[in-house]
């Protein structure tokens, strides 16, 4: 017998029970979810254990009433955009901030982090007026470019080029490579942990943004999916169907993504508090 | 060869380089906002125009009994939820450590799944499963566990608990993974070095466990007290703008109505925004003492 048998004892049966009840209560939200996109609204809110035959016409509603193609896609492009910008910007800034060290630049570095404790409502009321003052409310960049340089994307990203040696960027520079060469063909193929771990983050932070968008928005062209659920919800009559259809599509790539690179997810999450 | 002096200016220009795209972004969207909010506070806005009052603002809030009750919903749902929260995620990232051989993996990604949805979209999940003829009343109606339904998100009492519920399933799974990575990193010897001695598992969590925990447990304590203090999704999607009759009301979500939905006084919100800074900050300070000193 080995030990793993001889040790499930009544605690050990204990134990299992109450993570499986709380896997339960983890997952049901999501299969009651799922579930809800084939359902009439009433039964959506009642329940059942039954899937219904309301899918197509679910996503019908969602599609041609509230426009789902046009959400999904302002969604994606401010979240890809986003994370274009973003890695560039920051893994420049924290390849700048780690391996050209400087008083100064040190300085800098420094007043970025502080930021990070700032709360958002306090930036994002002047923020607002700035963006007005530029007349770009209402537009996919006003929400990508004020969010796509991140302190803590730096911070991280920063840690992970402590590990890359200063020695290989000197034998480059005696080869006769510029620092732009030594740093997009050298330097960053080095990291792509990192990098995607920030990548991941960065879009994930984009995608289920609420408040920021909230502000910015004022029509249909640049409404992302948290907006268009939310304006669902509180419409007169709930169309519960086609609302769990949104719900659905919104949390598919966050979930493809989540489930197809747990490390890097995982990572990004322990490289944040060494 | 280049001089040692020219090297190094070339290498001070070079970093000039590399930080410039992030400063540029920095100065523009978050230094000159920043700055900018010390001119806003100082005005008052009446329709378009708006008018220098000084002080007034920060005179004005005093009065707004509505804002204070708002920080006060901040203050008591910090109190009780994110203690519950830190312990619940603490007891799984010892069981799923210390506890259980199998499963441990699938157990660790379904705990961690809540945390993944926008916050948005499990306020929409929650706000619809709480109906008061909703699932969560019928399911535990049908067990026994209820006798009557209740009015999760239409009675005072039960929506702030609601938002310390949603809460909860949401954030635990997060907090439990940098818990279990700080785990990772205590040398298992000195749980074997304890056992030796004969010390019970309850004298190794309390005297091994959390004290070695204790920079991770910070960091979640910071976090999570300074995300509460800034809630805002949950009160406006789960209970519907801080209701009922503003019982959910956080200072976040009253500043947002103040400046964006019931009028546009951009001093007198940015001067309430002022106050939150303020406590993040130092309650971000006073755990820092409390918990950070013990381990210097």
């Amino acid at each position: 017998m080995s030990m793993a048998q001889a040790r499930f004892s009544t605690p050990r049966f204990f134990v299992y029970l109450l993570l499986v009840f709380t896997s339960l209560l983890c997952i049901f939200p999501f299969f009651w979810m799922i579930l809800g996109t084939t359902l009439n609204p009433n039964d959506v809110v009642k329940g059942t254990l039954i899937p219904g035959s309301e899918l197509l016409n679910n996503f019908v509603k969602a599609t041609k009433s509230y426009n789902l193609p046009l959400y999904f896609y302002n969604s994606f492009f401010i979240a890809s955009v986003t994370v274009i910008l973003g890695v560039i910007v920051n893994s420049m800034a924290a390849y700048g901030f780690e391996k050209f060290r400087s008083r100064a630049r040190d300085w800098v570095f420094s007043i970025f982090l502080l930021t990070l404790i700032m709360p958002q409502i306090a930036v994002i009321l002047p923020l607002f007026r700035l963006i007005a003052a530029f007349h770009m409310l209402d537009t996919h960049w006003a929400i990508i470019l004020p969010f796509s340089m991140s302190a803590f994307v730096i911070f991280f990203l920063r840690q992970n080029f402590q590990m890359f040696p200063k020695e290989i960027m000197e034998a480059a520079r005696v080869d006769g490579a510029g620092e732009a060469r030594i740093f997009t063909q050298i330097a960053m193929p080095s990291m792509k942990a990192g990098i995607a771990s920030a990548a991941i983050l960065l879009f994930i932070t984009q995608w289920n943004s609420y408040l920021w968008p909230l502000i910015i928005t004022l029509s249909d062209k640049t409404k992302t999916l948290p907006l268009a659920m939310q304006s669902m919800m509180s419409a007169y009559t709930v169309e519960y169907g086609g609302l769990m259809v949104i719900v659905t599509v919104s949390l598919i790539p966050v979930l493809v993504v989540f489930l197809a690179m747990q490390k890097h997810f995982v990572a990004g999450l322990v490289g944040s508090i060494k | 060869m280049k001089a040692k002096g020219s090297f190094e200016k070339y290498l001070n220009r070079s970093g000039w380089w590399f930080v410039a795209p992030a400063m540029a972004l920095f100065s523009v969207f978050m230094a000159y906002p920043i700055l900018s909010s010390l001119y806003l506070v100082t005005r008052r806005w009446r329709g378009l125009r708006d008018s220098f009052i000084g002080l007034g603002n920060f005179v004005r809030m005093l009065h707004d009994g509505l804002f204070w009750h708002a920080l006060g919903e901040n203050f008591l749902l910090m109190i009780f939820q994110v203690p519950i929260m830190i312990a619940l995620a603490m007891v799984f990232a010892v069981i799923l450590h210390h506890g259980i051989r199998r499963f441990r993996g699938a157990f660790r990604l379904i705990l961690f799944l809540p945390a993944i949805t926008s916050l948005v979209a499990y306020s929409i999940l929650f706000r619809i499963l709480l109906q008061t003829n909703g699932l969560a009343n019928n399911i535990m109606q049908n067990l026994g566990i209820l006798q009557q339904p209740i009015a999760w998100l239409n009675d005072p009492f039960w929506a702030s608990v609601t938002i310390v519920v949603a809460l909860t399933w949401r954030w635990t799974g997060y907090n439990m993974i940098f818990f279990l990575v700080g785990l990772q990193n205590i040398d298992p010897e000195i749980y074997e070095a304890a056992e030796v001695d004969g010390a019970s598992k309850v004298f190794q969590f309390f005297k091994i466990t959390l004290p070695l925990l204790t920079p991770v447990i910070l960091f979640s304590m910071v976090t999570s007290v300074s995300g509460t203090l800034q809630l805002f999704d949950e009160p406006n999607v789960l209970t519907n703008q801080g209701g009922p009759a503003n019982a959910t009301m956080t200072a976040a979500l009253y500043i947002y109505r103040q400046a964006f939905v019931i009028n546009s006084d951009w001093g007198y919100a940015t001067s309430l925004s002022y106050v939150i800074v303020l406590l993040a900050a130092v309650l971000a300070a006073i755990q820092i003492r409390v918990l950070g000193g013990r381990n210097k």
